[in-house]
């Protein structure tokens, strides 16, 4: 039987993400680890969920290296806030919360507006396959559920706090900044945010 | 059977950042010694705040993989992880929670290999390297605490502390020691930004040894890179509060 899981193409004897290539990454944890850290650019993948997993490759399934450890391996806890969120018992946190708690260097996020943060997590979340159910989203139960905040939205929301009162002027998004670097000028999510908020203020 | 939680700082922007905390903890999953092995982060995932989700355990403990006892350990971790401090009863589960890897005075052991395997010789000086900051003390004292050590192990015949970000700076350490050979050794967790690119970039190296005005420089791998550092965190485990 075959099924996917966010990128993740799961059938009886491999898992993988379909491509161009036909790359056989080894089938352990340590191997597809290292494997979806970066992207199809090389660029690396601070955020498990982001949709960029590199495409191309499969890994063989065994005892050793069943699906269920290949998903968690690719997706840290799918599988445990996917059956939480169907028992009803998964733990939820909104953003307000996770932001309000924040101190030191991202204690700044939590002056964002509602609507910078409600952007920010368009922007943050629409390029994760995680479905954020903190922000109210559906899950379906083949889904995966997103029960609180990540960190790379939260250094998001710190970079957006600071853009509130006197926002950069757009730039061309340039794919080759790192997918989280923020502060930099042309990094795709940053250039997305602040079109939004250029369109919106319009 | 108890289930070891390790958590590390991990990073946004640097895939290498974390890979000491999965290093250690697949050593430590083989060794069999825990119910389980988990890894949580501040900037990956899975996540401190979420790292426990699913966790059975009736007994864990919680070891930062962090060089000093301070901001993350202190206020970080603690809130993240809900943790009432060193002992936390929640749902039927006693999470214990450890001072940091880095803080350990076993960790003065794996300082010594570092520079044994860089090729330290009795009369040379090791320059433990910490990052220092201006903010918490508690940093400083630590990275003076394990340059002690490595002086009272008498193995070298000079050893102290220099900072990337406080006095006396590395910069200045060929006015420090007076050792022909001066062993380089960064007490940081990973090869990460500093380790593994401003530190060699700011003081000139040119790879594992460097000769500079007739005196040699041997810079070692990060402290928290080595095997050993899993011997300290079961140590540390172990030692867990009751």
């Amino acid at each position: 039987m075959t099924r996917t899981v966010g990128q993740l193409l799961i059938e009886d004897e491999a898992i993988g993400v379909p491509g161009a290539a036909n790359r056989t990454i080894t089938g352990t944890p340590e191997a597809v680890f290292a494997h979806v850290r970066l992207g199809d650019d090389g660029r690396y993948r601070p955020l498990s969920g982001a949709a960029t997993l590199p495409t191309g490759w499969s890994a063989p399934l065994g005892p050793a290296f069943d699906a269920d450890i290949a998903i968690e391996t690719v997706y840290p806890l799918a599988l445990t806030h996917q059956r939480q969120f169907a028992a009803g018992t998964l733990r939820v946190v909104p953003l307000e919360d996770v932001l309000a708690r924040q101190s030191g260097r991202y204690e700044s996020s939590a002056v964002l507006s509602e609507e910078g943060r409600a952007r920010a997590a368009g922007v943050v979340c629409g390029a994760c396959v995680r479905h954020p159910v903190w922000n109210g989203a559906a899950c379906a139960p083949e889904g995966i559920p997103c029960p609180e905040a990540c960190s790379v939205l939260v250094a998001f929301c710190r970079e957006a706090a600071s853009w509130q009162a006197s926002p950069p002027p757009p730039e061309p998004p340039d794919p080759r900044i790192p997918w989280a670097a923020f502060e930099e000028p042309g990094n795709e999510l940053r250039e997305r945010y602040l079109q939004e908020m250029a369109e919106a203020h319009d | 059977m108890t289930t070891l939680a390790l958590v590390g700082h991990g990073s946004h922007l640097n895939a290498n950042s974390s890979a000491p905390v999965h290093a250690h903890a697949a050593t430590l999953r083989r060794r069999g010694r825990f119910e389980d092995v988990l890894t949580g982060f501040w900037k990956e995932e899975p996540s401190l705040s979420r790292m426990l989700d699913g966790c059975t355990s009736a007994d864990v403990v919680v070891v930062p993989v962090f060089i000093s006892n301070g901001y993350f350990t202190k206020t970080v971790i603690p809130r993240e992880m809900r943790l009432d401090g060193p002992l936390t009863q929640r749902d039927g589960q006693r999470i214990r929670y450890t001072g940091p890897v880095g803080a350990d005075e076993s960790l003065a052991g794996v300082i010594i290999e570092r520079a044994l395997e860089a090729g330290a010789r009795p009369e040379d000086a090791i320059a433990v390297l910490g990052h220092g900051t201006r903010r918490e003390s508690e940093s400083e004292r630590n990275v003076y605490a394990m340059a002690k050590r490595v002086r009272a192990s008498g193995r070298f015949a000079e050893a102290g502390a220099v900072f990337l970000d406080q006095e006396p700076g590395m910069l200045d350490m060929l006015e420090v020691f007076r050792a022909g050979t001066v062993v380089v050794v960064p007490l940081f967790v990973a090869d990460g930004w500093h380790a593994g690119q401003t530190i060699p970039a700011d003081l000139s190296l040119e790879g594992a040894e460097t000769r500079k005005g007739g005196r040699i420089v041997r810079y070692t791998p990060a402290v928290g890179t080595h095997p050993s550092l899993a011997a300290v965190i079961e140590r540390l485990a172990g030692s867990a509060a009751e």
